[in-house]
C-alpha cells in the first residue's frame, strides 16, 4: 500500500506542474504586451524595468516559465494591478473566506445528503424514498445562483431576517454567521443532491447483498444492518464528499457573485472585469494546487479505509 | 440538544443584534465603486473617489461650497485664503495659504506641503513622485507648469500661458502630508496610513471590502467639524446588492439605488434625494476612424436615441434628456442649431446620405462601457437600450464591459494603444463643473493625449479660438457668452452621442438627517447626523 | 440474471439511482437485442416517460421558436418594461427592456440548449475515442493521456471554464470551446476506466478462447460495459453543462447582450427582482426544469442499461 501512496504523491507533481503551465500561459494569451497585462498603466519607467527583469520578459518563454515558477515557489505571486498589493495577500484573505463557506456548506450537504440518502435507501420504494429522491434530483438540477437570488428575495428583502451581502461588518462571530447563512444554503443545494443520490445508491447496493437479505429475512435487521451499510458505503461517500467540497470551493464563484461574499470567487469575478491578470493567475493557481492536494488526500484516505480500492 | 439548536437558530435570526453593535453616529455608505478608492492622495475611481475619499481625507487649496442645493456649487477658499494672478506677470499666480492648519499626523500645513504635493504629481524625477496618483489627476492640471515657495504661507504657481482657468485646476490638487510620507518613503504604505487635513481621518483599511474613518476633531474649520463619529465606506458595485444592503439595514446611504425600486423605497420610508448637477452621460466617439469619422453618422446616432424612454421608463425620472454638453438653462447652453430628439426616420435618412445602407453596408462600432461607477448610472441597462435604438436605424454596436477604474485607465491612454486600437467609443460620464472640465480638456487641439484627455481627437480651429478667448477672459459674464458660442459649435459637430443628464439619486435611511444635496458631484458630510 | 455491467468507478462520476430487485427483463426471455431491451425498460419507467415528454416539448419549442414566438425577441418598447405575467399581449410579461418574455424564453432555449448540449456531445465523441484508445492500448500512451487529463481535472469545472473564457473573451464560440475542454477529461476518465475493466473480463477471454460467436457477444458486452457507462455519464453532465453555460453568461463571460439566453436573461433581470419577483425568476426556472429533465432521463437510461456507477 505504501508504494501506492508513494506513487500517488509522485504523480501529483506533474499535475501541479501542468496546472502551473496553464496558469503561466494565461498572461500570454491575453491580447497586448504581456508587460501591460501585469503592470498598472501609470507605472514609472524604473518600475517597468524592474518588473521586466523580475519576470524575465526579455528571455525565451521556457526560461520565463522557470523564473516565474521559482518566484511562485517562494510565495511571490506578483502584484495586483488594481490594489497594487501583493497578490498572495489578497488571495490568502479571500481563500480563508471561501474555505469557511465551502466547509459550512459541505457540512450542511453532508448531513442532509447522508440523512436523506439513508432514509431513501431504507424506505426504498415507499413514499419517503420518492420524496427524498425527488429532493435529490431537484438539488442537482437547480442553478445555485438562481437559488441564491430567490433566497435573498425571500429571507432578506421580504422577511428581513438575514443580511443579503458581504461578510462580517467587523461585528463579531454572530454577525459573520448571519451573513454566511444564505450563501451556505445556496451553495449546499447541488452537493446535497449529489450526496443523497450516491448514498442512496451505495446503501441500496449493500442492502441487496445476499447476506444482508438473509439477515433481514431472519429478522435480525436493525442496528447491525445499519452499521454494516454505513461502514461499507463510507468510502464512496467520502470520495463524493471530497469532490463536492472541491466543487464548492471552485463553484462558489457564482454564489459569491450573488452575495458579494469576499471569497476567491468574488475576487476572480472582479479581477476579470478589472483585467487584473496577476490576481487571476494567483487565484487560479492557488485553487488548482488546493484541488490536486485535496484529490490526493481523498484518494489516500480511501485507500486507508478500504485497501481493496486501489486506483491506477 | 433540541434547546441548543433552537437557541442557535434564534440567535442567528434575530436582526436586533445588528443594530446594537454600532457606535452612535456612524454613517455607512454603499458606493458604486467596486473597490476602495485610492487613499494615497490623488484619488482614483473618478469623482466618486473625490466625493467619499479624496475630499474627505484631504483638501485642495481652493474648495467647493457644498452647503446649499439651490445653486450650482461655487468655488470658495480651501487651504488657501486668497489667490490672484500677478498683474505684472499674468502667468504667475500667488496663493496665500491658511495659517494654523495641521495634518492628521500633527505636522503643520505650509508651503512646503503644497510644493511637495505638486511635485508628487508633476515632477517625474522627484523621489516623492507618485506615478499612480499623478496618472489620476495630472491631466486636470494641464495649465500648471511650475511652483515656487515664496515663504512658509505663500506659494506661486506658474502657468503655460495667461489663463483664467487656474482655480478650476487647482481645486483638484489634494494636499498630502510630507512628514507622513517621509516616514514610509513609499506611496503604497502611505495609502494604508494616510494623512491629510480633511474633516475625516482613516482608521481602518480593508482592501476591496471597507474603509473606516473617524471625525477629525481638530479640523481647522470649527463650523464644519463632523457631527458623526464614524464614517464607513463599502464598495457595492451591483445595484441590487446596494438596494438589499440598504433595505436590510446594513448601510444607511446608497448611491444610485435601482430606479425601479424608488417607489417602494419611498413607500418604506426611505429618503430619496435628487438634484441636478453638472453631469453628462455620453458615448465619446472616436473621430479618426469609421463610422464615427463621418459627421452625418454621428448626427444620425444622436437622432436615433429615445432619451425620453430612458429617463421616464427605464430610469424612473432620475435623469433628464441631454441634447448637448450642458443642459438647457445652464449659462453655457446658448442656441444650438441642432435639437437632437428621438427621430429614427431622420437618423436613417442621414445614414443613407452618409453611404451606410442598413443591411448591406451597416455602420459598425465597438464601444467600451463600464459595469458601474461614479456618474455611470445604470450602464448595462442603458447601453442595451442604446444598442437597440442604434440597431433599429442601421448602426451595429458591440458593447464591451469592463470595470470602472479599468475603463478610466484605458481612456486616459487614448485610442491609439494596442489594447484600445479596436475601439470606437468610450461610455464615460463627464462633468462640467468649470470650463476646463467641460470643454477645455476635450475640445482644444492642445489637449490631445497625453497632455490632457482629448482622445477623439477633436481638432477644430474655431473651438480652439473660442477656448483660448474664454481662457483669457476673467469676467464671468463675458466668459459665459463665449462658452455658449463654443457649445453651439460642439453640439453641431456632434463628437459625442449626447444621452442624458443624471439627477444624482441617492437613498438614505430615516436615521440620516441634515444632509443637503448640492448641485455638484461632491458632498459635504460634516453636517450629517445619524441617530 | 443478466450479466451485470460493472461500470468504471472514477471520482467525479455522479452515480445515479439503481433500482435493485425490480424486474429487469422483458417477460419474453428469448434473446432480444441490447438496445431493444434498453428501450423496453425506458418505456416502463413513469419518471423517464414524463421527463422525456417534457424534454421533447422543450426541444421542439426551441427548434420551432421562430414560428412559435409571438414577437421578435429583440423588439420591445421601453415603455412597456417589466409588465407582469398575464399582461395584455404578453402572457409571460416583459423584461427590463420591454421585450416579450415568452419569445425570449423560446429563443433563449435554442441558445442555452446549444451551449449546454454541444460541449457534452463534443466531449462524448472526443472523450470516448481518446479514453477507449488509452484504455485499450495501455502502457506509456495510457499514462501520457491520463496524466494530461489529470491536469485539467485538477481544475473544478467552473474555474476552468472561467479561466479559459476569461482568457479567450466572451461570446458563444469561446464558451463552447471552454466547456468542451472542461468535459472531455471527465469522459476520457470514464471511458478509459470502463475499457480497462472490460479488457480484463473473463468471459471475453473465454469467448475468444472458445472461438465461437465472438462478434455478437463482444459487441453486446462492449456496448453494455463501455459505451453504456460513457453514454450515461455524458448524459449526467448535460445538466451541469447547461448550468455552467448559463452561469458563464450570468457572469458576463458567455453570450453577450442583446442575445436571448437564459443565463444572460437571469443576470439582466436580477436587477429587477424588487419590482416584480416572478418575471426575473422565469429564466432560472427554465434552466432548472431543463436540467431536471436531463437528470431524470439520464437516471432512467442508467437504470435501463443496468449501469452501476
Amino acid at each position: 500500500m505504501w508504494t501506492y501512496v508513494g506513487r500517488r504523491l509522485l504523480l501529483a507533481i506533474p499535475t501541479l506542474l501542468g496546472a502551473s503551465i496553464i496558469v503561466f500561459a494565461m498572461v500570454h494569451l491575453a491580447p497586448g504586451d504581456p508587460i501591460a497585462a501585469v503592470m498598472p498603466a501609470e507605472s514609472s519607467k524604473a518600475e517597468i524595468e524592474a518588473t521586466k527583469r523580475a519576470y524575465g520578459f526579455d528571455k525565451p518563454l521556457p526560461v520565463q516559465y522557470l523564473v516565474w515558477l521559482g518566484r511562485v515557489a517562494q510565495g511571490d505571486l506578483g502584484r495586483s494591478i488594481a490594489t497594487r498589493r501583493a497578490v498572495i495577500l489578497d488571495v490568502r484573505d479571500a481563500l480563508a473566506n471561501s474555505l469557511v463557506l465551502a466547509l459550512s456548506s459541505s457540512l450542511l450537504a453532508f448531513a442532509g445528503g447522508v440523512g436523506l440518502g439513508l432514509l431513501a435507501a431504507f424506505r426504498q420504494g415507499r413514499s419517503l424514498d420518492k420524496v427524498a429522491s425527488m429532493v435529490a434530483v431537484v438539488g442537482v438540477s437547480i442553478p445555485h445562483y438562481w437559488a441564491g437570488i430567490i433566497l435573498i428575495i425571500v429571507f432578506s428583502v421580504q422577511l428581513n431576517w438575514l443580511p443579503a451581502m458581504g461578510a462580517a461588518d467587523g461585528g463579531g462571530p454572530i454577525e459573520y454567521l448571519r451573513h454566511m447563512a444564505l450563501p451556505t444554503v445556496a451553495l449546499a443545494l447541488i452537493p446535497l443532491g449529489v450526496i443523497t443520490r450516491v448514498v442512496r445508491s451505495a446503501a441500496l447496493d449493500i442492502l441487496s447483498q445476499e447476506f444482508v437479505l438473509a439477515l433481514r429475512a431472519k429478522g435480525l435487521a436493525g442496528r447491525r444492518v445499519f452499521t454494516h451499510v454505513v461502514k461499507n458505503a463510507a468510502p464512496q461517500i467520502f470520495t463524493v464528499l471530497g469532490l463536492q467540497f472541491g466543487f464548492q470551493l471552485g463553484g462558489s464563484v457564482l454564489v459569491e457573485a450573488v452575495f458579494s461574499w469576499p471569497g476567491t470567487g468574488y475576487l476572480l469575478n472582479l479581477a476579470i472585469f478589472q483585467r487584473d491578470i496577476p490576481v487571476l493567475q494567483g487565484v487560479i493557481l492557488v485553487l488548482a494546487t488546493f484541488f490536486v492536494l485535496l484529490n490526493l488526500v481523498v484518494d489516500l484516505l480511501q485507500t486507508l479505509v478500504d485497501p481493496r480500492i486501489v486506483r491506477h | 440538544m433540541r434547546r441548543v439548536v433552537i437557541l442557535l437558530l434564534a440567535l442567528v435570526l434575530s436582526p436586533s443584534l445588528a443594530g446594537v453593535a454600532l457606535a452612535q453616529g456612524t454613517l455607512r455608505i454603499g458606493m458604486t465603486a467596486s473597490d476602495i478608492p485610492y487613499t494615497g492622495g490623488q484619488t482614483d475611481n473618478g469623482f466618486e473617489g473625490f466625493r467619499f475619499v479624496g475630499y474627505q481625507i484631504y483638501e485642495p487649496l481652493i474648495a467647493w461650497d457644498l452647503t446649499r442645493g439651490d445653486r450650482l456649487a461655487p468655488l470658495v477658499p480651501g487651504l488657501a485664503e486668497s489667490w490672484e494672478a500677478r498683474k505684472d506677470q499674468p502667468t504667475k499666480w500667488v496663493f496665500k495659504l491658511r495659517k494654523g492648519v495641521t495634518f492628521h499626523d500633527g505636522s503643520p500645513f505650509n508651503a512646503d506641503a503644497v510644493v511637495f504635493s505638486y511635485e508628487s504629481i508633476k515632477k517625474k524625477d522627484a523621489p516623492h513622485f507618485d506615478p499612480y496618483g499623478s496618472g489620476q489627476v495630472s491631466f486636470r492640471l494641464a495649465s500648471l507648469t511650475g511652483i515656487t515657495k515664496i515663504d512658509d504661507h505663500t506659494v506661486e504657481f506658474e502657468t503655460n500661458k495667461p489663463t483664467s482657468f487656474v482655480p478650476y485646476q487647482v481645486c483638484y490638487m489634494l494636499i498630502v502630508s510630507p512628514t507622513q510620507w517621509q516616514k514610509f518613503k513609499d506611496w503604497r504604505k502611505f495609502a494604508e496610513q494616510p494623512s491629510g487635513t480633511g474633516p475625516f481621518r482613516v482608521t481602518r483599511f480593508v482592501p476591496r471590502e471597507r474603509l473606516e474613518l473617524e471625525a477629525n476633531k481638530t479640523y481647522w474649520d470649527a463650523k464644519r467639524r463632523p457631527k458623526i463619529d464614524k464614517l464607513v465606506l463599502l464598495p457595492l458595485p451591483e445595484p441590487t446588492t446596494r438596494l438589499a444592503a440598504l433595505r436590510s439595514g446594513q448601510v444607511d446611504w446608497v448611491e444610485v439605488p435601482p430606479p425601479d425600486a424608488i417607489p417602494q423605497l419611498k413607500g418604506a420610508g426611505f429618503q430619496i434625494v435628487m438634484n441636478s448637477y453638472p453631469h453628462n452621460w455620453t458615448h465619446t466617439l472616436r473621430l479618426d476612424k469609421e463610422p464615427w469619422s463621418n459627421k452625418l453618422v454621428r448626427k444620425a446616432a444622436n437622432y436615433a436615441i429615445d432619451r425620453v424612454g430612458i429617463c421616464k421608463s427605464l430610469l424612473n425620472d432620475t435623469c433628464i434628456p441631454a441634447t448637448g454638453v450642458v443642459y438647457k438653462g445652464h449659462p453655457w447652453f446658448g442656441k444650438p442649431k441642432e435639437i437632437y430628439e428621438y427621430n429614427p426616420a431622420k437618423a436613417k435618412e442621414l445614414l443613407k446620405q452618409a453611404g451606410f445602407d442598413g443591411t448591406r453596408h451597416p455602420a459598425k462600432a465597438v464601444q467600451l462601457i463600464s459595469t458601474s461607477g461614479s456618474g455611470q448610472m445604470l450602464p448595462l441597462a442603458m447601453n442595451e437600450l442604446i444598442q437597440k435604438n442604434l440597431k433599429e436605424v442601421g448602426i451595429d454596436v458591440d458593447l464591451q464591459p469592463v470595470e470602472w477604474n479599468t475603463l478610466l485607465t484605458r481612456w486616459r491612454a487614448g485610442f491609439k494603444t494596442p489594447e484600445n486600437e479596436g475601439l470606437n467609443a468610450w461610455n464615460i460620464s463627464w462633468n462640467f463643473l468649470e470650463p476646463w472640465s467641460g470643454f477645455g480638456r476635450f475640445f482644444h487641439s492642445k489637449s490631445v493625449v497625453p497632455v490632457s484627455v482629448n482622445t477623439m481627437p477633436y481638432i477644430n480651429p474655431e473651438a480652439d479660438k473660442l477656448i483660448d478667448e474664454a481662457e483669457r477672459t476673467f469676467d464671468v459674464a463675458k466668459q459665459n457668452e463665449i462658452l455658449a458660442r463654443l457649445h453651439e459649435v460642439v453640439v453641431d459637430d456632434a463628437p459625442w452621442i449626447f444621452v442624458v443628464h443624471d439627477q444624482n439619486p441617492r437613498a438614505l435611511s430615516t436615521k440620516v438627517k441634515g444632509f443637503v444635496q448640492p448641485q455638484s458631484w461632491f458632498v459635504d458630510l460634516t453636517a450629517v447626523t445619524v441617530r | 440474471m443478466a450479466i451485470r455491467a460493472v461500470g468504471g468507478v472514477g471520482p467525479g462520476d455522479s452515480p445515479g439511482v439503481v433500482d435493485a430487485g425490480r424486474a429487469s427483463l422483458p417477460p419474453d426471455v428469448a434473446p432480444m437485442s441490447y438496445w431493444r431491451t434498453v428501450a423496453w425498460r425506458l418505456a416502463r419507467d413513469p419518471a423517464t416517460l414524463v421527463a422525456g415528454g417534457v424534454l421533447i416539448v422543450i426541444v421542439l419549442s426551441a427548434i420551432l421558436a421562430p414560428w412559435l414566438a409571438p414577437y421578435d425577441p429583440s423588439a420591445g418598447s421601453i415603455r412597456l418594461r417589466l409588465a407582469p405575467v398575464g399582461a395584455p399581449g404578453h402572457v409571460l410579461g416583459t423584461d427590463e427592456q420591454g421585450r416579450d418574455m415568452l419569445s425570449r424564453l423560446l429563443w433563449g432555449g435554442r441558445m442555452t440548449l446549444v451551449a449546454g448540449l454541444t460541449p457534452v456531445v463534443v466531449a462524448f465523441l472526443v472523450g470516448a475515442v481518446l479514453g477507449v484508445l488509452a484504455g485499450y492500448v495501455g502502457g506509456l500512451a495510457n499514462t501520457l493521456v491520463m496524466r494530461t487529463m489529470d491536469i485539467f481535472y485538477a481544475f473544478p469545472a467552473v474555474l476552468l471554464a472561467i479561466a479559459i473564457s476569461g482568457a479567450l473573451g466572451p461570446g458563444l464560440p469561446n464558451t463552447l470551446i471552454s466547456l468542451s475542454i472542461v468535459f472531455i477529461p471527465r469522459v476520457v476518465r470514464v471511458a478509459e476506466s470502463a475499457t480497462v475493466q472490460v479488457k480484463g473480463l473473463e468471459y471475453i477471454a473465454a469467448a475468444r478462447a472458445s472461438g465461437s460467436g465472438v462478434g455478437p457477444i463482444v459487441r453486446h458486452h462492449l456496448l453494455a460495459n463501455v459505451l453504456g457507462p460513457i453514454l450515461v455519464f455524458a448524459s449526467t453532465q448535460v445538466s451541469l453543462s447547461i448550468i455552467l453555460a448559463a452561469g458563464l453568461s450570468f457572469l458576463g463571460l458567455g453570450v453577450t447582450p442583446p442575445a436571448a439566453e437564459w443565463g444572460l436573461m437571469l443576470n439582466t433581470l436580477r436587477q429587477s427582482i424588487y419590482v416584480n419577483a416572478v418575471v426575473p425568476a422565469l429564466p432560472g426556472l427554465a434552466i432548472f426544469v431543463t436540467s431536471m429533465t436531463f437528470n431524470l432521463l439520464s437516471d432512467g437510461l442508467r437504470d435501463a442499461m443496468e449501469i452501476r456507477a
